[in-house]
């Protein structure tokens, strides 16, 4: 298993792709911290990191899944699959090397963009507790992406559809309560209880403003570990369906 | 040992493959023969585990691919139609890669692979990337790729696809070299292929077993008579008249004219052992034997005959309509008979 972790790693850099994500990564983060500092009142100097992650927590839409896309679709395009469906390895081991490469990639992204607190270290005063909160938010969101983001791929043989699903899925998940606040739902309480209690940006917000709870934790990683199970049973299915 | 039973296969309603039992043994090299569309790619992803089976089992070393799937998959070495390799990595990289994979102790790796290479030719392309690399070297390395830890059955599904002809025969080389110390089954379409390699083959034809045999009995079933084909120059109904005269011939089937007095003759006979009175008899008449070839019946008349059911089938339906039109017209016979003796 360990094998086929760092292949799928080192394929994340064997091709321009993880540099220009993470470029475009930092891009993003980079415009965010600029517009914080921008919009800082002359009165108070200071601005939040939580702004700047709860900004970003939007832009991951469009780029979680550029690095997932190719990761089951690419392969059955080109009819690699084969090679570890034939190897003594077990399909859950296959999905768990697989995300965990994603998420190392993903780990290495907010390692560069720690970048940002540092420039404002130098300068003032970073209130280390919260920022560090902050990013696990945001890491525990990544991962639920990386893993909506590897179904979608397990789903179709073409890496652009995996993307497109992707974050049609991504932008349902975030959108959950304010679809849960329309007046339709409202009509429905179970309903929008239900909504109410998958809807990732409640669990998102307190995380990047500080909060540190074990109910947040337990719901994001639980989440994603219903959706990587979901991804085996798919490319179990598939297999039993067509060769 | 392989022991594949009753295995089928559907894809929804369509099926693929039906109730397909063979077994290989030990050191053995069995063809897998079959027209384009047979079913040949799918029994052999059953084998391998990469396509699980509708019924029917495959039982690998006496272990079964739905219940050990790991013990089984750890005994075979595959190489898909398609190899499968990655375009983006370089040769050794993937190779130790797919070692790692396959559970290669990490201190036999680096060995396994630099034998693998050097078996298949590539170790001169090791650093270079996959996809830049020709179809009959991606071949190779897929090939290379299925030798890894070292496993004791090979599943190679057509392995000369693509290749020139020089790699077709260095490939067919290295499946002999292989059959010392593994079990190799291989699929193909191509007859001299099969007859070049193998010594056992099993025939497939739209998912349906046609013929499990050894490539002799196979020529023999279906041989029966020897023919000879002479090119000899002289008068041709002189010829014949020598040539049916002498014992153990029992006829002509075809005479042509070739040029200049020669003419070739198929000569039906009971035995090869005519060839030396014929030529006797021939010779003492002033009749020049410019050449003489036995005629086999080869596989490949065995395999159009197997593979074509259709009109088998067509054959016997006509049987039928006729048998149940000449019923009717009987019937319709009898009964008008009856008003007539109204």
């Amino acid at each position: 298993m360990f094998s086929l972790y760092k292949k799928e790693l080192q394929s994340y850099f064997y091709s321009p792709f993880a540099y220009i994500i993470s470029a475009l990564f930092l891009l993003v983060f980079s415009m965010s911290f600029i517009q914080g500092i921008s919009n800082m009142d002359s009165s108070i100097f200071k601005f939040s990191f939580s702004n700047i992650f709860y900004n970003n927590f939007f832009y991951f839409i469009f780029m979680i899944p550029l690095l997932t896309m190719r990761t089951f679709a690419e392969e059955r395009k080109s009819h690699t699959e084969t090679l570890w469906l034939s190897a003594p390895i077990t399909i859950p081991q296959v999905v768990f090397a697989k995300f965990l490469a994603v998420a190392t990639v993903f780990l290495l992204m907010m390692v560069l963009s720690l970048f940002f607190p540092l420039i404002a270290a130098v300068k003032g005063h970073v209130i280390v507790s919260s920022m560090i909160c902050g990013y696990l938010g945001f890491f525990l969101w990544g991962l639920v992406c990386i893993a909506v983001g590897m179904m979608m791929s397990a789903l179709t043989d073409n890496p652009i559809i995996a993307a497109v699903f992707g974050e049609t899925a991504m932008i349902f998940l975030i959108f959950l309560d304010n679809f849960a606040s329309t007046d339709l739902v409202a009509s429905l309480p179970f309903l929008q209880k239900l909504l109410n209690w998958f809807s990732t940006e409640v669990h998102f917000s307190a995380f990047s403003q500080g909060l540190f709870s074990l109910s947040d934790l337990v719901f994001f990683i639980s989440i994603t570990l219903v959706v990587l199970v979901w991804t085996i049973i798919i490319i179990e299915k598939r297999r039993w369906s067509r060769g | 040992m392989v022991e594949i039973k009753n295995l089928t296969k559907y894809y929804g309603s369509n099926p693929a493959v039906q109730d397909i039992s063979f077994t290989v043994g030990d050191h053995e090299v069995l063809g897998f023969l079959g027209p384009n569309g047979a079913g040949k790619s799918t029994t052999m992803n059953m084998i391998t585990g990469c396509l699980p089976s509708t019924s029917g089992t495959v039982l690998v070393d006496g272990y079964d691919i739905a219940k050990d799937p790991l013990e089984v998959k750890r005994r075979i070495g595959y190489l898909p139609e398609l190899p499968p390799v990655y375009t983006d990595m370089r040769v050794r990289d993937y190779l130790m890669f797919a070692a790692g994979l396959k559970g290669v102790p990490r201190d036999k790796r680096e060995k396994q692979v630099k034998d693998a290479m050097e078996r298949l030719h590539i170790t001169d392309v090791q650093k270079r990337i996959i996809g830049n690399l020709s179809k009959g070297y991606r071949q190779r390395v897929g090939f290379a790729q299925a030798l890894l830890g070292s496993p004791k059955f090979l599943i190679l599904d057509e392995p000369t696809v693509g290749l020139d002809p020089k790699q077709v025969m260095e490939v067919r080389r290295l499946i002999k070299e292989l059959a010392k110390d593994h079990t190799i089954i291989f699929s193909t379409h191509i007859l001299a292929e099969v007859t070049a390699v193998c010594e056992r083959v099993v025939i497939i034809s739209q998912g349906r077993i046609r013929a499990v045999d050894t490539i002799e009995n196979l020529e023999n079933s279906i041989g029966g008579e020897k023919q000879l084909r002479l090119k000899i120059e002289g008068e041709i109904t002189k010829v014949t008249d020598i040539i049916n005269g002498v014992e153990g011939v029992t006829g002509i089937s075809e005479v042509e004219y070739e040029s200049d007095g020669v003419s070739s003759f198929t000569v039906s006979v009971k035995s090869e052992d005519v060839r030396k009175p014929m030529m006797a008899a021939l010779i003492a008449e002033d009749c020049m034997v410019l050449e003489v070839t036995a005629v086999h019946a080869n596989l490949e008349d065995v395999f159009v005959r197997l593979t074509a059911p259709s009109r088998a089938d067509a054959l016997a339906d006509l049987n039928r309509e006729l048998t149940a039109a000449r019923e009717a017209e009987k019937a319709a016979d009898a009964e008008s008979g009856k008003e007539a003796d109204d």
